[in-house]
């Protein structure tokens, strides 16, 4: 039995968005329930992901907003903020309240924007996202997002033998599922050459290390598994764990291994009955190449340190044996914080019904997602699986 | 009354060129910033310890794109290995990679008053 079903997926192009909050939202969650065949009156709760709309345009207690605005005023929102794992902790939240029984029918998504062309400059930006780094232990030091990647890579690096070459892999990777997908930020290509030559943001990465600044919406209708066989393409979800790591970076056992991506991957897999050998692909988070090369190792789909390695075979690409990022990943496709987690899993809610297209993982039957949050300080994955 | 201690003690600290830590009673761990029980076990028994202010480079990095109140560019972050626990501080000569010792020898302060220990090679 699952834990609960996706019946209803839908998401916006992630990118330049000029238009408000609720405006954006709108164009995922219609969609959503469209594919569902479910009305607003259907839904019993809705559970919401938005990371920094308070500091980036002023902008907060958006449940009831958005709630109003999709023709669903009055039930029940509650919202998320977990960094970049903010959707997916929504999600985990509604997948809870289905298997309990608390609800049947709820909305999931999440919406963002973060762009310079919608809203606040780079270095602005750059400061919001970094008040999800510790306020008085990692923030001080001038640390930033790309650095605290930077920081976990540069020691895989140093354990492992990582190079910059086989970051480079990720981003050509990524860039080359992304230009498959219509929805991606970026649809064009790139080469290794390319992406060594870019600027440096924060060492090891440059500039194609590192995902955009997107805007964008996305969400899921979630149902329960006793209902999911009245609806017409029900997903299952059959596992979704959660964990926390230590805050701040200083304080970590060992930063690299991202504790908590193994901790939240264990107990999905636990719940599911499955194992990372079983999955046929996987959306990580991919905020930075050195971040989909330690994902794929915490989530056991390839050994510690073979990271790097996979990338640079082509192991981890849509024709290899563990397919990363087939949707072109938050590299590619592009990182609207609150909207990525449940973006993630509305790739795989199409890749397991079979309709990804152009970037369709051939007879996909499980998959798992991973959505990370602040120092790798959240970490949320989610197994899914073509129902039976 | 506590004499756990306190984000204020560990930045007067910081500020002499001194960095505080605690020792958990119960399991032993040490670690680098104050907090109001051990992470690993949820003791509170948590000793105040003076750690080394020489240590090893666990990682850096060198930050070219800052954020908004930060002016300086290509400055380099560590997180430094003092032996019994790990400290994120700024490395003030950017030339230093992992492995390399290095000691306190300063902190640098931001916007809002906040400090961080600095180190250079030793
Ligand atoms: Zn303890």
């Amino acid at each position: 039995m699952a834990r609960a079903a996706v019946v209803g997926a839908g998401m916006t192009k992630f990118g330049v968005h000029d238009k408000p909050l609720q405006e954006l939202f709108g164009e995922a969650a219609l969609p959503a329930l469209d594919d569902a065949g479910v009305e607003p009156s259907e839904i019993d709760a809705f559970y919401f992901g938005n990371a920094m709309s308070g500091q980036a345009e002023n902008d907060t207690h958006l449940g009831p907003k958005l709630a109003s605005h999709v023709g669903m005023a009055g039930v029940p929102v509650q919202r998320f903020e977990d960094a970049c794992a903010t959707s997916s902790n929504a999600f985990k939240n509604a997948v809870e309240a289905v298997d309990a029984g608390i609800h049947d029918v709820v909305l999931v998504g999440g919406v963002e924007r973060c762009t310079p062309e919608t809203g606040q400059d780079t270095a602005a930006m750059t400061r919001i996202f970094a008040s999800a780094s510790h306020r008085q232990y990692e923030q001080p030091t001038g640390l930033t997002f790309p650095g605290v990647f930077a920081l976990f890579t540069k020691r895989h690096m140093h354990e492992y033998g990582t190079t910059e070459e086989q970051l480079a892999e990720v981003a050509v990777k990524n860039h080359g599922n992304g230009a498959l997908n219509p929805n991606a930020h970026f649809g064009k290509e790139t080469t290794v050459e390319e992406a060594l030559d870019g600027p440096i943001v924060a060492d090891p990465f440059r500039l194609m290390d590192c995902c955009p600044f997107s805007d964008g919406a996305s969400a899921v209708v979630v149902v329960s598994d006793e209902l999911a066989d009245s609806y017409d393409a029900p997903v299952d979800v059959s596992g979704v764990g959660h964990a926390t790591d230590v805050v701040p970076i200083g304080d970590k056992d060992t930063p690299h291994v991202t504790q908590a991506a193994r901790d939240a991957a264990a107990q999905a897999y636990e719940q599911a009955d499955t194992s990372a050998a079983e999955m046929d692909f996987a959306e990580v988070h991919d905020c930075f190449t050195g971040a989909e090369i330690l994902a794929s190792e915490a989530l056991g789909l390839v050994e510690d340190g073979e990271g790097g390695p996979a990338a640079e075979a082509g192991r981890t690409a849509r024709d290899g044996d563990v397919p990363i990022n087939p949707s072109g990943g938050l590299k590619a496709k592009g990182h609207p914080i609150g909207a990525t987690g449940t973006a993630q899993l509305v790739e795989l809610t199409e890749q397991l019904r079979g309709t990804a297209g152009e970037r369709q993982i051939d007879g996909a039957d499980s998959a798992v997602a991973h959505n990370l949050g602040g120092d790798a300080a959240t970490t949320v994955v989610t197994v899914m699986e073509v129902r039976q | 009354m506590s004499d756990r201690l306190t984000h204020g003690e560990w930045s007067d600290a910081v500020e002499s060129g001194e960095l505080l830590g605690q020792t958990c009673s119960d399991c032993g761990k040490t670690q680098g910033t104050p907090k109001a029980a051990c992470p690993h076990c949820g003791s509170r028994a948590l000793e105040t310890v003076e750690l080394p202010t020489e240590g090893v480079v666990y990682t850096e990095t060198t930050i070219n794109v800052p954020p908004v109140g930060v002016e300086e560019r290509g400055y380099q972050v560590a997180v430094v290995d003092l032996g019994e626990a790990r400290v994120m501080g700024r490395l003030s000569d950017g030339e230093v990679g992992i492995g390399d010792t290095v000691e306190v020898s300063g902190f640098t302060e931001d916007d809002d008053g906040y400090v961080a220990p600095a180190f250079e090679p030793r």
